[in-house]
């Protein structure tokens, strides 16, 4: 099957590690090009130099995407450098975390408006060019009961309401806007890889409570959301993919 | 042992005039490579030779200070096949008697501790005073030849940094010097302040030693406390070793370097914050900042928050100065509390000994104190758990005690992160070659 990402054009936020990055490296090996950013100059240099191939390349800056100025000067970067949009996955979280009200003003400004206002850059972009599909993430964490009461788990679950209407809004202008749900991943270096040694007795609990009695691998939830993102999937719009390798018991009607 | 690239943990320079110490004191060179024979962990015959050349010329810990408040209170504590008690005078100063009745040689008390008028033997009632002489004699016209001695055997005792010692040996040099210099590195955290909150004494499945041996190197910590990795640096210790006693300082409020990647700020990082009224969801810094960011707030609030850490230097708010007392005395000593283990020989065993760990905690607030003093728990291996760490040492130890009776195995093969245990040995050997 042919994705249709061929000389495509996408934009992800923070692709430097785990889920963004193994998105990025599937996107490229479509031939897709790939525009990305990280807070850290050290990783947006060491990924574009290590996944440009001749098929594809990736372009990138430092950007915090919680600065709104910073964050759309760097998307209109992108396109321009890119010649447009065809692709936007809003990658960057703030993680969970029940510290204080702090938490909740963090994933805020990185998860739902790093979502929205990504959103709003391109969007006029896709319009111009006659099209284009939005992957935003999601979690389980939204769709269950998990780990405890926290801004990561509500905020994430505003943007399935918001992914919906973007695509009503914008079905017209032939712009796909999906979200995907990923369940507990595991990677080196990420955070349930912290969780396993730190806090063992909830990564076992948690593994037992996979059918398949592990964790996902990044690669796994990066090709459903490249599937959503492509041509392909033309006829998606709205949905919701969970990806947790069968992790959330609730029936999905 | 760390990359060129690594960098060095930011330690305090200056020591506070009047506290601890910082000064590193090299191990000795003498120390060399050489195989521990294992026979020093198995043999019944080493461990006879540790009674009587080491255990029996030492100064041993009886128990805390605070549990000897008032005339009568006395501590009943054993070692080896020996029981002692160690009991408060009416003038304040405190005594030490073997636990045994002049008559039949029965014990006078139970282990534990309580108070006293006198103390009278059970089988038929000889009785003596707190200081040790004899009070009443039932039908003593039974006994025309006399009293065979004044009353109980007197043995030395003193107070140090509000803990209670004694000695088998009444030859046995003073206290204040055989704890030097360690008294100095001690008295600043003034563990008078503080309150027992935990007392419990674990049954271990090995050699005295290899207890000791669990908290005197930090070479275990990546395979043995997989989660300390993301809490402290077991590499990058400064380890001093004194005349017979040994620190190490272990910087805390960091990640390892061997974590080379960290996804956002490890829990227990966390968990370090929220104690020291920091929240982590509004630091911005990288994550070994946090170390200083912590020993910062801490120092800047301990006024408000009722606590005197002005003898302390800023990494003893947040590290742990890890001292061994020789010969069975682990300090984890930390700003506001103490986590003291004592590791004592079983009295016939050598593949067997008893692990007693004591929580005093530095309680400022009067509503956080305890009611009462925790009672003294005593329980097997497995019975209780006493946290995450200690279990995962006390998992190990069993294990390490039947493969060192292996026939394969011959000895002790130590680098040098476990160079405090070498020179526990030379110590060790220095009262056994006598």
């Amino acid at each position: 099957m042919d994705l249709g990402l061929r000389d495509k054009n996408a934009i992800i936020t923070g692709a430097t590690k785990g889920i963004g990055r193994e998105i990025l490296e599937l996107l490229i090996a479509e031939g897709c090009n790939v525009g990305t950013c990280s807070r850290s100059i050290e990783d947006v240099e060491a990924t574009l130099e290590k996944c440009s191939t001749r098929k594809a390349q990736v372009y990138g800056d430092v950007c915090d995407i919680r600065d709104k100025e910073e964050y759309e000067a760097w998307i209109e970067k992108m396109v321009e450098t890119m010649d447009g949009v065809d692709i936007f996955i809003p990658n960057v979280s703030a993680g969970g975390g029940m510290d204080s009200e702090k938490n909740w003003w963090k994933n805020f400004e990185a998860d739902v408006l790093g979502t929205v206002r990504g959103c709003e850059a391109v969007i006029p972009h896709m319009k111009e060019s006659g099209g284009g599909a939005i992957t935003m993430l999601g979690t389980t964490a939204s769709l269950e009961t998990f780990a405890g009461p926290q801004a990561y788990n509500a905020m994430k679950a505003s943007l399935y309401t918001y992914a919906k209407q973007l695509g009503q809004f914008h079905g017209r202008d032939e712009i796909r806007v999906n979200i995907v749900s990923p369940g507990p991943i595991e990677f080196p270096g990420g955070s349930w890889d912290m969780i396993k040694d730190t806090i063992p007795k909830f990564y076992e609990a948690t593994l037992r409570d996979h059918p398949t009695g592990r964790l996902g691998k990044p690669q796994e939830v990066a090709k459903a959301i490249v599937f959503l993102s492509s041509p392909a999937a033309s006829w998606c719009n709205g949905s919701n993919l969970v990806v947790d390798g069968g992790f959330t018991k609730a029936v999905h009607f | 042992m760390l990359k060129k690239s690594y960098k060095k943990v930011d330690r305090v320079k200056d020591a506070v005039s009047g506290g601890t110490p910082i000064d590193h004191v090299p191990p000795p060179d003498d120390l060399g490579y050489d195989m521990i024979p294992k026979e020093r962990y198995t043999s019944e015959e080493y461990m006879q030779r540790e009674w009587t050349h080491m255990w029996t010329k030492v100064w041993l810990l009886a128990g805390l200070a605070q549990d000897l408040a008032e005339a009568g209170d006395y501590i009943c504590t054993e070692i080896g096949r020996e029981s002692v008690i160690v009991v408060r005078q009416k003038n304040g100063g405190m005594k030490a008697f073997y636990n045994v009745c002049m008559h039949r040689g029965n014990r006078l008390v139970a282990e534990g501790m309580d108070n006293a008028e006198t103390f009278k033997c059970s089988y038929h009632g000889w009785e003596y005073g707190r200081d040790g002489r004899f009070v009443n004699l039932p039908n003593g016209e039974l006994f025309p030849q006399g009293k065979p001695c004044k009353g109980l055997v007197e043995l030395p005792c003193g107070e140090w940094n509000s803990l209670v010692f004694f000695s088998l040996d009444p030859d046995v040099m003073s206290l204040e010097e055989y704890m030097a210099p360690i008294a100095g590195h001690l008295e600043p955290y003034h563990f008078e302040r503080m309150v027992v909150t935990k007392d419990v004494t674990i049954e271990w499945s090995c050699n005295w030693k290899a207890s000791v041996d669990a908290f005197n190197e930090t070479y275990h910590v990546a395979a043995t406390h997989p989660q300390l990795l993301w809490y402290l640096n077991e590499m990058d210790i400064q380890i001093d070793c004194y005349e017979r006693h040994s620190r190490y300082l272990v910087p805390f409020g960091m990640t390892s370097p061997q974590i080379k990647r960290i996804p956002e700020i490890p829990p227990p990082l966390k968990f370090m914050m929220h104690e020291a009224g920091l929240d982590p969801a509004s630091y911005e810094g990288p994550v070994d900042g946090i170390r200083k960011t912590v020993q910062k707030h801490l120092r800047e609030t301990a006024g408000e928050k009722g606590f005197d850490f002005s003898e302390l230097n800023d990494d003893q708010l947040t590290d742990d100065f890890n001292y061994l007392v020789f010969p069975n005395l682990t300090f984890n000593t930390h700003a506001d509390h103490l986590m003291l283990f004592r590791h004592r020989p079983h009295p016939s065993d050598p593949n067997k000994m008893f692990f007693d760990t004591w929580t005093i905690q530095y309680i400022v607030d009067d509503e956080e104190l305890p009611t009462r003093r925790p009672r003294h728990r005593h329980v097997k291996e497995g019975e209780k758990s006493l946290g995450m760490v200690i279990d995962q040492d006390g998992g190990n130890l069993p294990k390490v005690q039947a493969g060192m009776n292996s026939a394969a195995y011959e000895g002790l093969w130590l680098g040098d992160l476990e160079v405090r245990i070498r020179h526990f040995h030379q110590t060790l050997d220095s009262y056994l070659e006598d």
